[in-house]
């Protein structure tokens, strides 16, 4: 068994301050991410994946629990360290595409360097690698604005690759897409997942994204119920089975 | 209900009402506060020897109004900024848009209404304050100022509230006539920032040319009157817009290529800027302008503030003269420390007034001579009574006697002459204290103590350098007043529209920020890229305004004795710590605005 590159520790969230009106939204969460690894968190609307997701994407500071990435702690994290685990380490993509308007595509997927004060002679090659694997190399010079969903999304892939971080975290990445393009994208994680050997945690609800896992944490009511593991299934096979399970575990 | 929920809205965001409000309430009372002087007819005809100075103020309340005008706007933009998502959402969930565009119209009308009227208050308690302010450090002599004036009130309410009207009905088009979802999503698109390069080089030589018209208008007035004024304010504005849309794209893709544009969130910021662009120019040539008349208002008051002790100086060598001073007085000029001083013995006559010659050598008399009118050159020359009896400085002897013989001669006599004539022997006792300035209050209280023999001298027959002091102190004092208030008008009036234009698009820019705090951006990178924005805005404008002034002060070379150019550094200093003080001020709002 190899050292993890997450972990996550009886993890709690309580939302509120006491005294007020409070709702415990997670409720003692426990699991461990390999390296390279590629896990899927589903859950109906409201059992708090969001929730979990920004706790350990360091956006979010748990009620009580740790979280480590790289055995280092990583919810007591502060100012100028928690820019830059944040820089370095981990890259994000949301739903509502987390892109600058104000930029072009390059200076997007760029920013998370020029922050380093990377010198510019580096910088170029390192944004049009990224960009060349994942297909938007025609696309740098463009605004947001002038792009399409599934564009957005994978300059937002390149934004959160640039620096190698460790892990990336999705929530919903395929939310605002159509299905063509949440597959291409789908695709595309997998093919970064096996070729960067870079660990993704996809939160989601939506069992066709799920399916693209090799493993699934089920999530009800702030804990996690239930494990699936893809194995050597086909991913039919595997979707199938998440959407069995979804009917007995929903129940 | 649908008040209500407006109402929590309104609850949700005091914070940017406050921003919004006492903005409002600002630019009514600086309007206030010019009306107060511009519509008060007595007051400008009693204090300015200058006749255009009713047509200035003309031009000025002209400009101002265009300015409102403008401030409203970007007010109402920010307002409007505020509540789109509110009403995008009133209408998802299935309002009636009649209804909302009633709320709209309301909220506008209740929220300009009231600031205006709190607006007039404080810009009477301004106009008070800043009034007794200026008159009693500057020791100035006014004349039917008031700082109630009911025109300027109603000019006031009447501009405000026609403005409100329309602001409310733009509002009510916009929010109605856009589709909720529009209204929900609306963020500015990007301007692409594009080289153009045959029409921004015809703006720069469009630009330069009428830049230049309007400093060769303003150098020329004495050939073009009133007109080079009008002709100036035009050009001036359309050129300096025009320059500022061809440089301000080229100036950012520029430093963007740099290698320090890259650095750190430097680009970003770039970015944000050339993104405004369209937004920002116009803004910034009237902020150029305002700067300009501002910092040229305060300069042009504080010259003629410098000039009266210049005056004063080239007029006479002695404060004043006192004739047969009893003990008091004699105490009082003890008091003053002279540094100069002189007791000559005379007889007099209706024809004139005789002195011993002999008096006049042994102590001779110090004259001040003009070397130059024009830059207020003199330099002083002790003169016998040979030398004084032919000079033409003479009736700077003259000056010094009693109120009733200022134009009675003197005449210099022999020992045996004088002592021939059978009118009472009298003295007259003159003397210079080391500073004027510093020993006005002194004087004032010798020259209260003289007043109680010579009843004259209340009629401004002073003679000596107080008494011109006090002369030209009383020609000035309206031009000093209007210049320094009106400078501290147009300054508050130019920072609160450059705070509101950067602050209406703060709401913008809050999800940018929560996203580079995602990417990793320290709290102190973002902070910076903010203050580094801000200062752009802030500089720009700023430096175009200087060059304005210097341009702009030829004008004054008519009406000032003095270079206006002289002692420029102090109001220039005075102007920037104001100026950095609204800096601060916004970026420290926009911080909480935009890093909550
Ligand atoms: N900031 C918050 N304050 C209070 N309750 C919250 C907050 N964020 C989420 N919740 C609650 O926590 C629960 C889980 O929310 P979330 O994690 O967003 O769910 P999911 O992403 O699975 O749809 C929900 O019941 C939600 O109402
Ligand atoms: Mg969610």
């Amino acid at each position: 068994m190899t050292t993890p590159i997450m972990t996550v520790s009886d993890l709690h969230k309580t939302y509120g301050k006491p005294g007020t009106k409070q709702y415990e939204a997670l409720k003692g969460i426990d699991f461990d991410v390999q390296p390279g690894e590629f896990v899927g968190i589903m859950g109906a609307s409201g059992s708090g994946k969001t929730t979990l997701l920004n706790m350990l994407a360091t956006l979010d500071k748990p009620t009580s629990g740790e979280v480590t990435i790289h055995q280092q702690p990583i919810t007591h994290l502060k100012g100028n360290q928690l820019a830059d685990f944040r820089a370095k380490e981990i890259g994000f993509i949301f739903q509502d595409f987390n892109l600058l308007e104000t930029m072009t595509a390059f200076e997007n997927i760029a920013l998370p360097l020029t922050l380093q004060n990377v010198a510019s002679k580096k910088i170029k090659p390192a944004v049009e690698a990224v960009a060349t694997q994942l297909g938007i190399a025609e696309f740098l010079n463009n605004y947001p604005n002038e792009l399409s969903g599934g564009q957005k999304q994978r300059v937002a892939a390149a934004q959160a690759l640039i620096n190698e971080p460790a892990m990336l975290f999705g929530d919903e990445p395929t939310g605002a897409l159509d299905s063509k393009s949440a597959r291409e994208l789908l695709d595309l994680f997998t093919k970064i997942n096996q070729e960067r050997a870079v660990s993704i945690l996809l939160v989601t609800h939506d069992p066709f994204s799920a399916s693209y896992c090799q493993r699934i944490l089920f999530i009800k009511d702030g804990r996690i119920g239930q494990e699936l593991h893809r194995g050597e299934q086909s991913r039919a096979d595997f979707y199938q089975q998440i959407l069995d399970n979804l009917g007995t575990f929903e129940q | 209900m649908l008040t209500k929920l407006a109402m929590t809205g309104f609850k949700n965001r005091w914070r940017d009402y406050l921003v919004l409000f006492s903005g409002l309430i600002m630019s009514s009372a600086i309007f206030y506060m010019f009306e107060a002087l511009a519509t008060n007819q007595e007051f400008l005809k009693q204090n300015s020897s200058i006749s255009m100075i009713g047509i200035i103020f003309q031009f000025g309340a002209v400009l101002l109004t265009i300015i409102t005008l403008v401030y409203i706007s970007y007010a109402n933009s920010f307002l409007l900024s505020m509540r789109k998502r509110d009403y995008g959402l009133f209408m998802l969930v299935g309002a009636r848009k009649g209804k909302i565009g009633q709320l709209i119209w309301l909220e506008t009308l209740l929220v300009g209404i009231s600031a205006t009227i709190v607006g007039i208050i404080l810009g009477t308690a301004l106009t008070a304050g800043i009034g007794k302010l200026l008159i009693n450090t500057l020791d100035l002599t006014l004349h039917h100022f008031a700082f109630w004036h009911t025109p300027a009130a109603i000019a006031t309410l009447l501009l405000y509230v026609g403005l409100f009207l329309l602001a409310g009905l733009f509002n009510l088009i916009t929010l109605t006539k856009t589709p909720a979802l529009k209204l929900l999503h609306s963020n500015e698109q990007p301007n692409r920032p594009r080289l153009k390069p045959v029409r921004q080089l015809i703006e720069i030589i469009l630009g330069l040319i009428l830049v230049a018209i309007g400093y060769w208008a303003m150098a020329n007035l004495a050939l073009l009157n009133i007109t080079g004024i009008g002709l100036a304010l035009v050009t001036i504005v359309l050129g300096t817009y025009f320059l500022f849309n061809a440089i301000f794209v080229w100036l950012m893709l520029f430093l963007k290529r740099l290698s320090a544009g890259q650095r750190g969130l430097n680009g970003f910021t770039l970015s944000q800027l050339s993104f405004r662009i369209r937004n920002y120019t116009k803004m910034l040539s009237i902020v150029a302008m305002l700067f300009a008349l501002a910092l040229g208002a305060i300069t042009v008051g504080m010259g003629f503030h410098a000039q009266t002790p210049l005056m004063a100086n080239g007029n006479s060598a002695y404060d004043m003269g006192v004739v047969d001073a009893n003990a008091t007085e004699k105490r009082q000029i003890a008091k003053l420390k002279p540094v100069k001083k002189a007791t000559y013995h005379f007889k007099a006559d209706k024809k004139a007034v005789y002195y011993l010659a002999s008096e006049f050598d042994q102590q001779p008399f110090t004259i001040t001579e003009m070397t130059s009118q024009a830059q207020l050159d003199y330099h002083q020359k002790a003169l016998k009574s040979a030398a004084l009896s032919k000079s033409h400085d003479l009736y700077q002897l003259m000056q010094l006697q009693t109120s009733d013989r200022q134009r009675t001669a003197p005449v210099f006599l022999s020992a045996t002459a004088y002592a021939k004539l059978p009118q009472k022997e009298q003295q007259l006792t003159i003397f210079a204290t080391k500073d004027l300035m510093a020993n006005l209050d002194g004087l004032k209280d010798l020259a209260t103590l003289r007043q109680q023999r010579d009843k004259g001298i209340a009629k401004g027959l002073l003679g000596g350098r107080y008494g011109s002091y006090k002369l030209v102190n009383g020609m000035y004092s309206g031009l000093e007043f209007m210049g320094l208030f009106l400078g501290i008008a147009f300054l508050a009036m130019l920072a609160s529209c450059l705070m509101f234009k950067i602050l209406s698009g703060a709401d913008a820019d809050q999800h940018r920020y929560v996203m580079l705090d995602k990417i990793g951006a320290t709290q102190k990178q973002r902070r910076q890229a903010i203050n580094k924005e801000i200062a752009v805005l802030f500089v720009l404008p700023g430096i175009v305004g200087v060059i304005h002034v210097l341009f702009g002060l030829q004008m004054f070379k008519l009406m000032m004795i003095a270079s206006p150019y002289s002692g420029i550094w102090l109001p220039f200093l005075i102007f920037a710590g104001l100026y950095l003080l609204y800096y601060l001020i916004t970026i420290n709002i926009y911080h909480r605005i935009v890093l909550r």
